[in-house]
């Protein structure tokens, strides 16, 4: 696919050719101008996703940039319906996303962050993650964090999100929303470098755009007709996303603002706290396994749940091997038998019916025990139709800018990439490409610059690709780690170096897209330094209980001697 | 009379000697059409027309330094307005709307169609036939700058020479890395000194005639990164910030009062009033400005006011006509 140089330079060649053809050149610009139906827009956003609403929101909301440049959004999907969602209390969208303090503080920024419903979002103040075969865990505390940030996530529905733009891009104006329109195809109004791309929509319409921004997905048509190759692979699983409807955490325990999440070798579970009574699921696993999840009666989904975060690894492999058998057998099993089947498997592992470990113990009442805050709540039942599946991919754009015929084309979120939801950072790396492109957009306009020009776009690619890239992967490694039952391996993870390397990467990641200032306007140095000053501090005390247990032996051994000596 | 300009190693012939006089060069310059005009210079940058728009090619440098000089302009012609008015917004966003504003030399129209969108009224000229018709291909394309839109932008295949002997004259005049190009930059310099009004601006960007120059922009630009044409610069046509600042030091332009063909009449008091023993250049006078090219992020950049080494090879230069 490293066809795009090759034709680069063939197409500068060609250029040197047709230098004595200006006259033809003139005349092929005049004739696309006078193309029918044809509408300028400065920039022409392809998607009404998050990503291509905040980039709307965020471009209006510029003082330098509104009612001078012109901005056109268009969306295949229906927009008034999201714009009149209004579901009834403590029903919730399965789709939810954890946005984290620097999207929080761009959100607000633009002012669309008012005009998303606060009583339908979470705060998080805890996140545990854990290790499924070993139980090593690991607690990012919101306390730890000490940033200025408004906090370190909070989980939002992303049609709350998503309604929340649309009605602050409404209420600024100036942006025309094309819905119900699909594009049918992009084309260049001229066959060399230095043509504009021309957007031709399925009711007739074409769109001529300085810049065309593809906000439109993992299967991005801008991204196509760009021919920007894209590497990546499908992760050959689904993730199961559901809202959860459980008890309220009780009088002695705190409130439902933590996050879980357990990493079983199937692939990682994840508990996204939404309200105090519900919550959302996003658990994923071979793509098989979670068609026949999906597939059984929702009480078996629900008690699979509960026992997913709280069952040894060996009996949850049985469980959801007997579903697979009792599905390829035509028969599904019922939630009573696999009730029956928990509880024994319970009993044979020793967990106590009434420990936070039991998944059965659900009308439990009075003083919890000391443990139940490091699980989350049991779940009683699964909001109808609130089960949903998606496969789970890794992919990232080879470039973020078209060039040479199709240039004036940049990509923005799932277009340009798109990870595992393990660490849930899909949108927020999103936001942060639209908070990096429409500042690059402001600062080139304020100079008289043409928006849709390779020196314009330049700097987003370079901010964004590399920082993108190293979030990307070091979520990939992750989820590789994690989905190993070898042992050697699940020690070293769990106890090893490299776990706490990679788990330091993971803090600081995690801290550093959480923290309410965005990356660039912190010193790096001082991030660099606070990682090494980590990483030195656990060399160091891990050195100390060396030295401890060496000199116990030395002393042992010397006492030993001497004893030894004193007989003789 | 100082000789301002030393002969550098590539030693020149007589007939292109590009001392900087001031004296001896008749402000009406009714007889030297054309004459800071190098063809050779032309026909290379004719050659090169076509690239002027490929922003990865030939040009690369010069469209990435293009926000920076963008920027320089924008935020001088501020400062002297709020010097004027302390009322003044400091966005800068309007500045130059409304302005009459020209480049001379303005090859495939970089800084041109900037200022243009940033609302000036604007006039590129240029000496070579095929950069104008470049120029004027790719604003078309743009509908903010297109002529059937927007009569902001205009393009002329023209001198400044024979801008002189029209009657307008411009608020700012702008000739970017063209100085370095033409053959008698004293004449040139005192010609686009006259198209500006009275208080009105003159922005220059060039190179300095400095061994780390040479090293820069002919031995690795050319040279070794071939990033540029072989041949695009001369190092003995490069012209030292001090160079420029002695030149309007000594430079005294004709008042507007004196009239056509007398040309002794009248003169302002000198551009820069500071002694020629100062290196101090005051702040509503003029303004020398490095412009350093980070390789790593691929950016150009505005050195500080005063930066130390900050002028040893690009840099821009303000000048203010005096009202008197």
């Amino acid at each position: 696919m490293s066809l795009s140089p090759t034709s680069t330079t063939a197409r500068r060649l060609s250029l040197k050719v047709s230098k004595s053809l200006l006259s033809t050149r003139h005349r092929r610009a005049i004739a696309t101008n006078s193309f029918p139906n044809v509408t300028n827009s400065d920039v022409v956003i392809v998607g009404g996703g998050p990503i291509g609403l905040a980039l709307a929101s965020a471009l209006r909301s510029s003082p330098v940039l509104r009612k001078k440049l012109s901005v056109t959004l268009v969306e295949a999907g229906d927009l008034d319906s999201i714009r009149t969602w209004n579901p009834s209390q403590g029903v919730y969208s399965n789709r939810v996303s954890s946005l984290t303090s620097a999207s929080q503080s761009f959100l607000q920024k633009t002012g669309a962050w008012s005009n998303i419903e606060g009583g339908r979002t979470c705060e998080i103040e805890d996140i545990r993650v854990w290790d499924g075969v070993s139980n090593a865990f690991i607690d990012f505390s919101a306390a730890d964090l000490q940033s200025s940030g408004p906090n370190m996530a909070r989980i939002t529905e992303n049609l709350n999100l998503q309604r929340g733009l649309l009605r602050h891009l409404d209420a600024t104006g100036d942006i025309q929303i094309i819905q119900r329109t699909k594009v049918t195809s992009i084309t260049n109004d001229h066959e060399e470098n230095g043509g504009w791309p021309l957007v031709h929509l399925d009711d007739q319409r074409t769109l001529r755009a300085r810049l065309l921004v593809g906000a439109d997905g993992f299967n991005s048509p801008v991204r196509a007709f760009a021919r920007i190759a894209s590497f990546g692979w499908s992760y050959d699983a689904h993730g199961i996303v559901a809202t959860m409807n459980h008890l309220p955490r009780g009088a002695y325990e705190g409130p439902n603002t933590t996050a879980y999440q357990r990493f079983l070798p199937t692939g990682p579970i994840a508990f996204l706290p939404i309200s105090s009574t519900a919550s959302s699921l996003v658990w994923s696993m071979k793509s098989p396994l979670a068609a026949t999840l999906t597939s059984c009666e929702p009480g078996v989904l629900t008690s699979m749940i509960n026992a997913a975060f709280r069952l040894p690894t060996i009996s949850l492999k049985y469980l959801l091997q007997k579903i697979s058998e009792a599905q390829a057998t035509g028969h599904q099993i019922s939630a009573t038998d696999l009730e029956d089947e928990i509880r024994w498997r319970e009993q044979s592992h020793g967990i106590d019916a009434n420990s936070s470990y039991s998944s059965l113990a659900i009308k439990r009442l009075g003083i919890p025990p000391a443990d139940s805050a490091d699980l989350p709540p049991l779940v009683t039942e699964i909001q109808p139709k609130s089960i949903a599946s998606f496969p789970l991919r890794f992919n990232h754009a080879e470039s973020y800018m078209g060039e040479g015929s199709s240039g004036r084309t940049v990509l923005v979120g799932d277009a340009a990439h798109t990870v595992h939801p393990l660490a849930g950072q899909g949108l927020n790396l999103g936001l942060s490409d639209v908070e990096c492109l429409a500042r690059c957009i402001e600062t080139s306009f304020s100079v008289g610059g043409d928006v849709g020009s390779y020196t314009t776009l330049q700097p987003y690619a370079q901010e964004r690709y590399l920082a993108n890239h190293t979030v990307m992967s070091g979520i990939d490694k992750l989820h590789k780690i994690f989905s190993t039952e070898v042992e050697p391996l699940v020690w070293a993870r769990s106890v090893g170096f490299e776990v706490v390397n990679e788990l330091d990467a993971l803090k600081a990641g995690i801290m550093m897209a959480a923290g309410a200032n965005p990356a660039r306007n912190r010193p790096v140095e001082s991030l660099g330094w606070d990682f090494a000053a980590g990483a030195v501090k656990t060399l160091s005390s891990a050195s100390r209980a060396i030295r401890a247990v060496k000199s116990g032996v030395d002393g042992a051994v010397s006492s030993a001697l001497k004893s030894l000596t004193v007989k003789t | 009379m100082a000789t301002l300009f030393r002969l550098s190693s590539r030693a020149l012939p007589v007939s292109r000697s590009r001392l900087l006089h001031t004296a001896g060069i008749s402000p009406s310059l009714g007889s030297q059409q054309f004459n800071s005009v190098n063809q050779n210079e032309i026909a290379h940058f004719s050659k090169l027309s076509s690239e002027w728009w490929d922003e990865r090619g030939e040009f690369e440098f010069l469209h990435k330094m293009n926000p920076v000089r963008l920027q320089f302009i924008r935020d001088k012609l501020l400062e002297v307005a709020q010097d004027a008015n302390p009322e003044l917004e400091s966005s800068g966003a309007n500045i130059l709307e409304g302005l009459d504003v020209l480049d001379v030399g303005c090859g495939g129209g970089l800084l041109t169609e900037g200022l243009a969108r940033m609302g000036a009224k604007t006039l590129g000229i240029d000496a070579s036939e095929s950069n104008i018709k470049i120029a004027t291909l790719h604003a078309s394309a743009d509908p903010q700058l297109a002529p059937s839109t927007s009569s902001n932008l205009s393009y002329q295949h023209t001198s400044a020479e024979t801008l002189l002997s029209e009657a307008k004259r411009y608020d700012v005049v702008c000739s970017m890395e063209v100085i370095e190009h033409v053959d008698n930059p004293a004449a040139f310099l005192s010609t686009c000194a006259e198209l500006v009004k009275p208080g009105g601006h003159l922005f220059l960007s060039t190179i300095s005639r400095t061994p780390l120059a040479y090293f820069l922009t002919i031995f690795m630009a050319e040279d070794v990164l071939r990033k540029v044409s072989k041949g695009t610069h001369t190092y003995s046509k490069f012209i030292k910030p001090s160079e420029v600042v002695q030149f309007f030091r000594e430079y005294r332009s004709p008042l507007a009062a004196a009239g056509e063909g007398s040309s002794s009449s009248a003169l302002s008091r000198p551009w820069i009033s500071t002694p020629p023993s100062s290196n101090y250049l005051p702040r509503l006078e003029a303004e020398l400005r490095g412009l350093i090219y980070n390789p790593l992020q691929a950016r150009w950049h505005l050195a500080p006011r005063d930066a130390w080494g900050a002028l040893e090879c690009n840099y821009m230069f303000w000048v203010r006509k005096p009202t008197q």
